[in-house]
């Protein structure tokens, strides 16, 4: 197993478990996060060269911020959006997004 | 709540029973001067959040917004025309954002009142002004804005990008395209090297014994090493630029003869681009809330440093680290947003939080981009982290930033006029 699965499986047996079972982020500070991330992620959802995160599932949006933030996954836009945010806000933000309505 | 309830009922039976004229101001109301990006995000993000608790009105002149940002790849001939414009119609049915098709042309602070050109006085609680650039006059000796058919500076989007691509088809076989370039600082500082990529690479294809000429005031200028590589590979031969050690910052033109003085020495030319140096949109100066040309704000907010109604936005800030681009203006108007709304509606108020993402095109499928992270500190919006495409990078990396600003500017438009 690679290093970046690896801190994968831990981050994620550090999460409380799925979306439902735990309490969401403050949504209305993950609303206000997220307007960081719609000057380029539709927030309809519109794929036009960047991929959507709209009704992204909890757990895959956390561990994919997780990763950034750890500089395992690629990306320097992505790493340095999520460089600054703290645990709080990532589950904030995952909360807003998985739920989100148009 | 429910004080903020029997305010608004009080208010309305007044106004009911008194002056009818009282009925619009029974809900706090944000005047906002500018539709552009800053202006439109932060009327989209007011309303949208405010959920009717605020009047917003969103005073533009023009009716179809034509972006400056991917201008440049309409030169270059990446993209079409109308494909730059927006409207407001969707911020006015679907936000309820009232969008007034008219001119500011004075502040009134004390009575807290916008002038439009048409002679309506429109009284506000929060004012944001976010107008974008006006030039320096004589920053560029011989040119003026009377001068500008002759030498476009297609710095202001819409009529001056047609025009000034209407002079780069009409050029003669081999002729020379001369910029002169702005000093430090001015709106999206890779820009003017961006524009002249794509200049390039449409003289590549139509007229390719042509030739580029810069005329430029400063030392160095964004994302310097990774234009001078991509234009040594894509238009080798092509290009010039004449820094200010060989005399590009003492120049002057003469529209009349499409001549460029450089250094006492002619220079004929067939297209000038001349991109002179820039200020805050008049209306900031005549609201007299700048200082050196710029506006001064708090780093936490927006809020001008001279007036505790007065936000200010965008281009027209003096915004410390931040670059002027449409992203910044974007970023920045959802702080004022929060702000605003936390101020007159007493919602929840977030610490503000900047970023910046610049893409530039350099030849087709050859992206590159540099951008930050930013926070207020007691003195400034500082930077906080930063990233810069490389050299050499390979072509699918290149090509995935290419598509990349081709999501943002889906993104930032649909974030700024509601998809
Ligand atoms: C060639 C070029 C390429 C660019 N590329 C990019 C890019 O790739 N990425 C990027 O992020 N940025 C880019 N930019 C920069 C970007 O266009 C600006 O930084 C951005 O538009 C600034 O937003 P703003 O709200 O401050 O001003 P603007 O968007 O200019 O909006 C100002 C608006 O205010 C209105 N106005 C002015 N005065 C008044 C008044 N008195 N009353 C009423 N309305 C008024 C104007 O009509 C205008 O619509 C580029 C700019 C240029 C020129």
């Amino acid at each position: 197993m690679g290093r970046g699965a690896r801190f994968l499986l831990s981050v994620l047996a550090a999460l409380p478990g799925g979306a439902a079972a735990q309490p969401l982020g403050d949504a209305e500070y993950g609303e206000y996060l997220s307007a960081e991330c719609t000057t380029c992620h539709q927030r309809d959802g519109s794929f036009d060269g960047i991929p959507s995160i709209t009704r992204w599932p909890t757990k895959e949006f956390t561990a994919a911020m997780l990763a950034y933030r750890a500089k395992q996954r690629p990306h320097p836009v992505m790493q340095m959006v999520a460089a600054r945010l703290s645990d709080e806000e990532i589950a904030a933000l995952a909360a807003y997004y998985a739920t989100i309505e148009n | 709540m429910i004080a903020l309830n029997r305010r608004l009922f009080i208010g309305t039976l007044t106004a009911t029973l008194t002056a009818p004229m009282v009925i619009a101001r029974t809900r706090p109301r944000v005047v906002i001067i500018g539709g552009g990006a800053g202006g439109a995000t932060i009327a989209r993000y007011l309303a949208k959040d405010s959920k009717g608790a605020l009047d917003v009105v969103l005073v533009e002149p023009t009716r179809t917004y034509y972006t400056c940002f991917f201008s440049n790849l309409f030169l270059g001939g990446f993209r079409e025309y109308k494909s730059l414009g927006h409207g407001y119609g969707t911020l006015a049915a679907e936000y309820g954002v009232n969008v007034v098709h008219d001119f500011a042309t004075g502040v009134d602070r004390d009575a807290k009142a916008v002038t439009l050109a048409s002679g309506v006085v429109m009284p506000y609680d929060r004012l944001v002004l976010s107008p974008g650039i006006d030039f320096v006059e004589g920053s560029v000796p011989g040119w003026s804005l009377a001068a500008q058919n002759a030498m476009p500076h297609a710095y202001k989007g819409g009529s001056q990008t047609q025009l000034l691509k209407a002079q780069l088809a009409a050029m003669p076989e081999g002729g020379t395209f001369a910029m002169v370039a702005p000093p430090n600082p001015y709106r999206c500082p890779p820009g003017p090297y961006e524009r002249i990529s794509m200049v390039a690479h449409y003289l590549k294809s139509h007229n390719p014994t042509a030739k580029i000429l810069i005329l430029d005031p400063k030392e160095g200028y964004s994302k310097q090493a990774l234009f001078e590589e991509g234009w040594d590979r894509h238009y080798p031969g092509m290009i010039t630029r004449i820094g200010p050690d060989m005399g590009g910052n003492m120049l002057k033109v003469r529209p009349d003869a499409m001549e460029v003085v450089v250094d006492g020495e002619v220079e004929k030319v067939d297209v000038c681009n001349v991109i002179p140096a820039q200020r805050a949109g008049n209306i900031a100066s005549l609201a007299d809330v700048t200082e050196g040309g710029w506006a001064p704000v708090q780093a936490d907010s927006m809020l001008s440093k001279t007036d505790t109604n007065i936000y200010v936005l965008g281009d027209a800030t003096n915004q410390a680290d931040m670059p002027k681009s449409a992203f910044s203006a974007n970023s920045q108007a959802k702080v004022a947003a929060n702000h605003i709304r936390g101020a007159l509606t007493g919602s929840k108020v977030f610490p503000a939080r900047y970023s910046n993402t610049c893409w530039s095109l350099i030849a087709p499928d050859d992206g590159v981009k540099v951008g930050a992270s930013y926070a207020p500190t007691p003195e400034k919006i500082a930077s906080v982290q930063g990233f810069i495409s490389q050299r050499g990078e390979d072509d699918a990396l290149r090509k995935a930033t290419y598509e990349e600003s081709l999501g943002w500017y889906a993104g930032i438009t649909a974030d700024m006029f509601g998809a």
